[in-house]
């Protein structure tokens, strides 16, 4: 009798409590919908809400949208799409790269970036032990088979129609996935607030720029998509000194050079200079290209923050 | 009074002493190199073209030659390689410094050719006011005109573009003007595309005629822009004629979202991962709600068991 009950009170719990674990979890699922459902029937009523910097406001019920669905902005709808009937790429050329570091400071100026984050950052490379050392400037690659996008659980990262991959910082919850898929090392992560946060706190957010940056979330080279819009060169390469950068649309076949404007062949540059992309064995199919540093315009003096090279 | 007069003994040695440093820190060509000559004529064609080259490799530094207009770098800036202070040095001296480089500026030996060079040299030496070097020498004197006028024949078929120059005389006629050198380019994204060739200089006629690359990609119909300039302004003014031709190949973008691909966000997903993972969820969640539906029966079985 007494082992009975004591069987009877275990069912007896374990049925109360499969009930109400599953029924919550169907009642959660629900309520979210109900709520948005009875938002949109109830006209006038405000609830009392808790904004990110800890201030109670009180909102119309009717402004309540459920965050998955709701209405992108302008500048991330546009953005997510791109622009019609562009395939961008970017030759680099190592053989006049001096370390002249005019581009990074340009990116970071853009980006809103403080002088240790790095959008684009020109590294100094030895392939083996008796090889010449060289420059090499390494923004995102841009990849057309992109790694990082595959990882990314929120859908925040992405490919455009125009070949780029954005972040959309809005989304992005610094889960940091795609950080460690990328071959690259092209993505940095923002661990504190970032530069002159205060100063652009008011700013509406560029989805093509990634400004302002949001700390908590991560943020990479973009092509400075916010210039393409408006043909202009991204800031990296109207900013070389030395002509290093090429950049145009592959549909065209045409690549301009941002220090001198002389538009050229992109096929034909390629060809003729045995241009290559950075690591094909892994099968991202960058959109960066590179031409290898022969016949250099300046001799390399290996030294990374050599003052003779800073100009 | 005598420390007055050690002092400044003392600061003018000083002076001095500074001064040499600094003359031992200037850019000196070897004496032997000083005595090369250039073998190219100060044609109008060679300084058209080493103006052209001038343009892409050693404006973004020294700017428009006698402009001043040269990026302001530190601690030495550019020189004006139109000024009468640069010119002072012989072909041979500008030549060794192009080819060597020094500090900021790059080396050219092997960046550009030795004609490119010479022609760059040629060009600088057309603003000299000295002329010591070389003497500008006009091949064709085209008759004083108006009303100058560039017209373009367009054949599709072999796609060949034809341009033909003229002007007006003072007596009336119409004369073909020889000798022009006229740039024909294609309208990219970022700049426009020169395509005229290495020699795009009016004939008797006052013709050019220009091979439009085979492969050159236009839009979806083929239509490409096409600017066909008086390469000079000095000439004749602005000469320009804009022209929407069909000379491209047609390409239609291929737009990367179109297909269903790994990298793709939710809504291109692949077919195939949509499924399984569908699949995947309901089967995991069938699971749940089985043993919860089991544990619901368990009284009553137990019950019907009594």
């Amino acid at each position: 009798m007494k082992e009975e009950t004591s069987n009877n009170s275990r069912r007896k719990f374990l049925k109360s409590v499969g009930i109400t674990v599953g029924a919550a979890g169907v009642v959660s699922g629900f309520s979210l919908l109900g709520a948005a459902k009875a938002a949109a029937q109830e006209p006038g009523e405000t609830v009392n809400l808790l904004t990110q910097d800890g201030q109670l406001v009180q909102v119309d019920k009717n402004q309540l949208r459920p965050t998955v669905t709701g209405p992108l902005t302008e500048l991330q709808k546009r953005g997510r799409e791109g622009i019609a009937g562009k395939s961008f790429v970017m030759v680099i050329d190592l053989s006049k790269c001096r370390n002249a570091r005019k581009c990074m400071a340009a990116c970071q100026n853009h980006h809103q970036l403080r002088p240790d984050q790095h959008h684009i950052n020109v590294l100094q490379m030895q392939d083996a032990e008796h090889t010449a050392p060289y420059f090499m400037p390494k923004p995102c690659q841009h990849c057309d088979n992109p790694p990082c996008t595959k990882v990314c659980p929120v859908d925040a990262t992405f490919k455009r129609q125009d070949g780029i991959v954005l972040i959309d910082n809005e989304r992005c919850i610094g889960c940091r996935f795609c950080i460690a898929a990328c071959p690259y090392s092209a993505r940095i992560f923002q661990w504190t607030e970032p530069k002159d946060a205060e100063k652009y706190k008011n700013l509406t957010y560029n989805i093509e720029a990634n400004v302002p940056q949001k700390k908590g979330t991560v943020s990479k080279c973009l092509f400075s998509a916010d210039r393409l819009r408006e043909n202009k060169l991204p800031s990296c390469v109207s900013s070389c000194p030395n002509g290093v950068y090429y950049f145009g649309d592959q549909n065209e076949d045409a690549v301009t050079n941002g220090t001198t404007h002389e538009t050229v062949r992109f096929s034909q540059l390629i060809k003729e200079n045995a241009g290559y992309t950075l690591m094909p064995e892994l099968g991202t199919k960058p959109r960066v290209y590179y031409l290898p540093p022969k016949n250099r315009a300046f001799e390399f003096n290996g030294d990374l923050l050599n003052e003779e090279n800073l100009h | 009074m005598k420390n007055a007069i050690k002092i400044i003994a003392s600061l003018f040695l000083l002076f001095v002493f500074t001064a040499s440093v600094v003359n031992a820190q200037k850019w000196q060509a070897p004496v032997l190199s000083k005595k090369k000559q250039n073998p190219y004529e100060a044609s109008t064609r060679n300084i058209s073209s080493g103006k052209k080259i001038y343009n892409i490799n050693c404006k973004s530094c020294h700017g428009d030659a006698t402009m001043g207009n040269m990026l302001p770098l530190q601690p030495v800036a550019p020189s004006d390689l139109g000024s009468q202070a640069f010119l002072i040095q012989t072909d041979g001296e500008i030549y060794y410094k192009v080819n060597k480089g020094n500090g900021a500026m790059p080396t050219f030996e092997k960046t550009l050719s030795d004609e490119d060079k010479w022609m760059v040299i040629t060009y600088l030496r057309s603003f000299d006011q000295n002329k010591k070097e070389s003497k500008k020498i006009v091949e064709v004197k085209n008759p004083e005109v108006t009303d100058v006028k560039l017209l373009l024949d367009i054949n599709n078929e072999n796609k060949r573009i034809l341009a033909n120059l003229t002007g007006v005389t003072a007596k009336g006629d119409r004369v073909a003007l020889q000798g022009i050198e006229l740039s024909v380019k294609v309208k990219r994204n970022f700049g426009y595309l020169d395509i005229s060739g290495d020699d795009a200089y009016t004939n008797e006629k006052g013709e050019v005629n220009v091979q439009f690359p085979e492969d050159l990609p236009g839009d979806r119909e083929g239509h490409v822009n096409l600017l066909v300039k008086v390469t000079d302004d000095a000439y004749y003014g602005e000469v320009i004629v804009d022209r929407i031709a069909s000379l491209g190949i047609p390409t239609n973008p291929v737009n990367p979202l179109d297909e269903r691909a790994m990298w793709g966000t939710r809504a291109n997903a692949p077919i195939w991962i949509i499924f399984s993972y569908v699949g995947g969820v309901i089967c995991i969640w069938g699971v749940i709600f089985l043993v919860l539906f089991q544990l619901i029966q368990l009284p009553k079985l137990a019950k019907n068991k009594e």
